[in-house]
C-alpha cells in the first residue's frame, strides 16, 4: 500500500512538473504568476533528485554506506570530520551560492523570462547536478582530492597543469566581473557607499571581537555586526540626506574602482583573523538568510512577471550584452545552471566531511538544485519589474543614449514604455538619486527584491530600506568574494612563482607577499578599469568572458568525471557527463568564436579593435580601447586552447581504455569497512 | 512541536558549523584543552590559514 501511495505521488509530481513547465513555455501575451515557475522547478528538481540523482547514486556510482569515507578514516577533529548529513549540505549550499546564480539570470532577463528559466531547470538536473555530484563523488573516493590533483592523476600531467592555469585566469575575470557589479551599483550612490564602507570597520571590530574580548563566539559577534550593518543602512540614509557628507561618499566609477582595488590589496596582505573572517562569517549568515527571507517574500507577494516570455533581443541585439540566445543565453547564466567553480568547492572541503557515502546524494545533487531555485527566484525579482524600467536601468547610456529623455525614447521605442517621471520617482522612492544605466544587474535585482520584501508590508514607505538592504547583502558576500579570491590567486601565484625563486613561493616572507598581492590585485584591477571606463558598460565584454571561462572549467571537471566513469564502467554510463559535456563545449567554443571574430564590433573584440582603430581617433583613451578589445579577444583565445588541451588530452585517453590499448588503471582508495556508530554522526 | 524543536536544533548545528564553533569544540575535545583565549587564536590561526587557500564560489 505504502509502495502505490508512493508511486501515486510522484506521478502526481511529475504530472504537476509537466504542466506547470508547459504552461510557462506556451503562454504568450499576458503577464504569468511567478508562482508558475516556483512550482515547475520545484516539481522538476524533485523528480530529478529522485530518480536520475538516485540512479546515478545507485548504478553508477555505486554508493556504499558501508564503506568507510575519508572523514571516517582520516578524521582528525579538523578538516576531516564524520558531520550530519542535512549540517552538511548546509555548509556545503553556502559554500557553493555566490553572486552568479543572482546576477546572471537578471542579465539574462533581456531575453524574456522562458530561456533562461529553461536553461536554469534543465541545465541543473542534467548538468550541474550531476557535475556537483559526480566530481563530489570521485573526491570522497581519493581521500578528498582537489579537482587538479584528479586531472594530473586520471587524466595526466597536461591535464593537472592545464587545470591550474584554467582556474588562475577564471579567478582574475571572476573577481574583475563581480568587483564591476559592486562598482556599478555603488556608482553615485552615497547611501549605498556609506553602508558598504562600513562593513569595513564593522568587520574589523568583530575580528578584534573575537580574538581577544569574546574569543570562540562567532555567532553572538555575527548578531551584533549584522545589528551594526543594518544601522549603517540608516546611517546611509542620513548621509544621503546631508548637504556636507553626502558629497563625499559620491563616487565615480573610476573613484570605486581604485578603492576596491586597494581594499582587495589589503585584504589580501592583512591577518585572515582582522577583516576576512569575520567579514566570511557575517556574509554567509546574512546571504542564507536572505535567500530564505526571498523564497517567502515570493511565495507570500507571487508577483506576477512583467516580462514577456521573449523579448525582441533573441536574435542579438540586446542593449545589456550583445550576442544572440544561441549561445550567450547559456553562458551568461552559469552558476544557476552548470558552474565550474562548484567542482572546485565539490572537489574541497565537503569531500572530507561526509560521513556516509550515500549522503553525497543529497549534499551534491541537491545543494545544487537548491542553488538552481536562487536562479529562479533571482529571474523572478528581475521579470516582477517594469520591462521598461529593466531596460533602463540595466542599459549602458552607450547604446541607449547619454541622456535620459534619449533612454526613453529609445526604450519605449523596442516597445517597452517608460518615462522619465517613473524613474524619478521610483529612485526617490528607494533614496537614489538616478537609476538610469546602472549596469551590472545589482541594482535592478535589489529593486526586484525591495519589492518583494516591500509588498509584504511597508509598502513604499520603506522601499529604499529593502532597496539599500538588497545593495548591502549583494555587495557585502561579493567584497567577502574579492578579498578571499585575491588571497588565494595569490597562493596560487606564489605556487607557481616559487619554482622560479623559491623565497616568492614561501607564504610567510613579506616582501614576497606583498609582490605576489599586488600582481594579482592589479590583473583583475586592469580588467575592473577597463570594464569601468568601457561605454558599452563593462558588462558587455566582460560577463561573457567570465561565463565562458567558467563553463569551459565545467567542461574540465565533465572530462574528468568522464575519465572516471570510462575507467570504471567502459562506455557505459558515460552518456551521463558526455551529454552536459558536449553541450558545454558546443556553447563555449561558439561563444568563444563569436567574441572573438564576430564582424560585428559590439560582439566581435576583434570588430571592435577595427572599428575604433579604423575610425582614426589617436587619443589615449581610444589607443587604450583598442588595446583592451584584443586583449579580451587573447584572453578567449587563451581559455579556448587550454580547454581543447584537456580535451583531447581526455579523448586520447577515453579512447585508450575503450580499444583495449591502455590501462584502465584509478587511483580510488581501497575499500575498508565503516565502524561510523550512528550517534557519532 | 517535537519537529519544530528538532528543525530548530539542527539549525543551531548548521550555524554553529558555519561559524567554526563546532569545529573549535572539536579541537578542544581532540586535544583535551580547555577553552582560552590563546587556545581559540591557536585553533583559528589554523582553521583559517587551511580556510582561505580555497577559492570562493562565484
Amino acid at each position: 500500500m505504502k509502495k502505490i501511495l508512493g508511486h501515486l505521488m510522484w506521478a502526481a509530481v511529475s504530472v504537476t512538473a509537466a504542466l506547470a513547465l508547459g504552461g510557462i513555455a506556451l503562454n504568450r501575451g499576458e503577464p504569468i504568476n511567478s508562482l508558475w515557475l516556483v512550482v515547475a522547478s520545484v516539481c522538476t528538481y524533485l523528480i530529478g533528485f529522485r530518480f536520475y540523482g538516485k540512479f546515478i547514486a545507485a548504478k553508477v556510482m555505486v554508493l556504499d554506506n558501508d564503506r568507510a569515507t575519508p572523514a571516517e578514516r582520516l578524521r582528525n577533529g579538523h578538516d576531516f570530520e564524520p558531520t550530519n548529513k542535512w549540517i552538511l549540505f548546509g555548509h556545503h549550499f553556502a559554500a557553493i551560492a555566490g553572486p552568479g546564480p543572482l546576477v546572471g539570470p537578471v542579465l539574462a532577463a533581456q531575453f524574456g523570462y522562458l530561456p533562461g528559466t529553461l536553461w536554469i531547470i534543465i541545465g541543473a538536473v542534467l548538468g550541474g547536478c550531476v557535475q556537483d555530484f559526480i566530481i563530489l563523488f570521485c573526491s570522497m573516493r581519493r581521500d578528498g582530492k582537489s579537482l587538479g590533483q584528479m586531472a594530473r592523476e586520471e587524466i595526466g600531467k597536461v591535464g593537472g597543469v592545464t587545470a591550474l592555469l584554467t582556474v588562475l585566469c577564471i579567478i582574475i575575470i571572476l573577481l574583475a566581473v563581480i568587483a564591476l557589479v559592486v562598482v556599478n551599483a555603488l556608482k553615485g550612490s552615497p547611501w549605498g557607499t556609506f553602508t558598504i564602507a562600513a562593513t569595513m570597520p564593522i568587520a574589523v571590530f568583530m575580528g578584534l571581537y573575537l580574538r581577544y574580548w569574546r574569543p570562540g563566539k562567532v555567532l553572538e559577534i555575527s548578531l551584533i555586526g549584522f545589528a551594526l550593518v543594518v544601522l549603517s543602512i540608516f546611517g546611509g540614509q542620513w548621509v544621503a540626506e546631508s548637504a556636507t557628507l553626502a558629497p563625499i561618499f559620491t563616487l565615480s566609477g573610476v573613484a570605486l574602482a581604485i578603492s576596491v582595488v586597494i581594499y582587495g590589496f589589503f585584504a589580501s596582505a592583512l591577518p585572515v583573523w582582522l577583516l576576512l573572517a569575520p567579514r566570511d562569517y557575517l556574509s554567509t549568515f546574512v546571504k542564507l538568510g536572505v535567500v530564505f527571507m526571498l523564497a517567502i517574500g515570493i511565495v507570500l507577494v507571487r508577483p506576477q512577471l512583467e516580462l514577456p516570455a521573449f523579448t525582441r533581443f533573441t536574435d542579438g541585439t540586446g542593449p545589456i550584452f550583445a550576442g544572440a540566445i544561441f549561445p550567450f543565453c547559456f553562458i551568461t547564466i552559469a552558476c544557476g545552471a552548470i558552474s565550474g567553480f562548484h567542482s572546485l568547492i565539490s572537489s574541497g572541503t565537503t569531500p572530507k566531511m561526509i560521513a556516509k557515502e550515500w549522503h553525497a546524494w543529497p549534499v551534491g545533487y541537491g545543494s545544487m538544485a537548491l542553488e538552481s531555485f536562487v536562479a529562479i527566484m533571482a529571474m523572478i525579482a528581475a521579470c516582477a519589474l517594469q520591462p521598461g524600467v529593466y531596460f533602463a536601468v540595466n542599459s549602458p547610456a552607450g547604446v541607449v543614449g547619454g541622456t535620459h529623455e534619449a533612454a526613453v525614447a529609445t526604450i519605449s521605442g523596442w516597445g517597452f514604455p517608460v518615462t522619465v517621471q517613473d524613474m524619478t520617482t521610483l529612485a526617490a522612492d528607494v533614496g537614489e538619486q538616478d537609476l538610469f544605466h546602472r549596469t551590472g544587474g545589482a541594482p535592478s535585482l535589489a529593486l526586484g527584491m525591495a519589492h518583494i520584501f516591500a509588498s509584504t508590508g511597508g509598502g513604499r514607505a520603506i522601499l529604499g530600506f529593502w532597496y539599500h538592504f538588497a545593495i548591502m547583502f549583494e555587495a557585502l558576500f561579493i567584497l567577502t568574494i574579492i578579498d578571499a579570491g585575491t588571497r588565494v590567486g595569490r597562493f596560487m601565484l606564489q605556487d607557481v612563482l616559487g619554482h622560479v625563486w623559491k623565497p616568492l613561493g614561501r607564504t610567510s616572507w613579506i616582501p614576497g607577499v606583498i609582490f605576489t598581492s599586488a600582481a594579482i590585485v592589479l590583473a583583475w584591477g586592469y580588467f575592473l578599469y577597463q570594464g569601468v571606463v568601457d561605454p558599452l558598460g563593462g558588462i558587455n565584454s566582460l560577463w561573457p568572458l567570465f561565463g565562458i571561462a567558467n563553463q569551459l572549467l565545467a567542461a574540465v571537471a565533465l572530462c574528468v568525471a568522464t575519465t572516471i566513469l570510462v575507467k570504471r564502467h567502459r562506455a557505459r554510463y558515460m552518456w551521463i557527463t558526455c551529454t552536459p559535456l558536449a553541450w558545454l563545449v558546443t556553447v563555449t567554443f561558439t561563444a568563444g568564436y563569436q567574441k572573438i571574430f564576430s564582424p560585428w564590433p559590439r560582439l566581435g573584440f576583434l570588430a571592435q579593435a577595427a572599428q575604433l582603430s579604423a575610425s582614426g581617433a589617436t587619443d589615449a583613451a581610444t589607443k587604450a580601447l583598442i588595446f583592451n578589445a584584443r586583449l579580451d579577444a587573447v584572453v578567449c583565445g587563451v581559455f579556448l586552447v587550454l580547454v581543447t588541451t584537456i580535451l583531447i588530452d581526455s579523448i586520447r585517453v577515453w579512447v585508450g581504455i575503450l580499444h583495449g590499448t591502455r590501462e584502465a588503471r584509478t587511483s580510488e582508495t581501497p575499500f575498508v569497512l565503516s565502524r561510523l556508530r550512528p550517534e557519532e554522526i | 512541536m517535537k519537529r519544530l524543536r528538532k528543525a530548530g536544533r539542527l539549525l543551531l548545528a548548521l550555524l554553529r558549523e558555519l561559524g567554526d564553533e563546532n569545529a573549535y569544540r572539536r579541537h578542544l575535545a581532540a586535544h583535551g584543552k580547555e577553552h582560552s583565549r590563546q587556545e581559540w587564536q591557536k585553533f583559528s590561526q589554523e582553521r583559517l590559514r587551511w580556510k582561505f587557500v580555497h577559492p570562493k564560489c562565484c
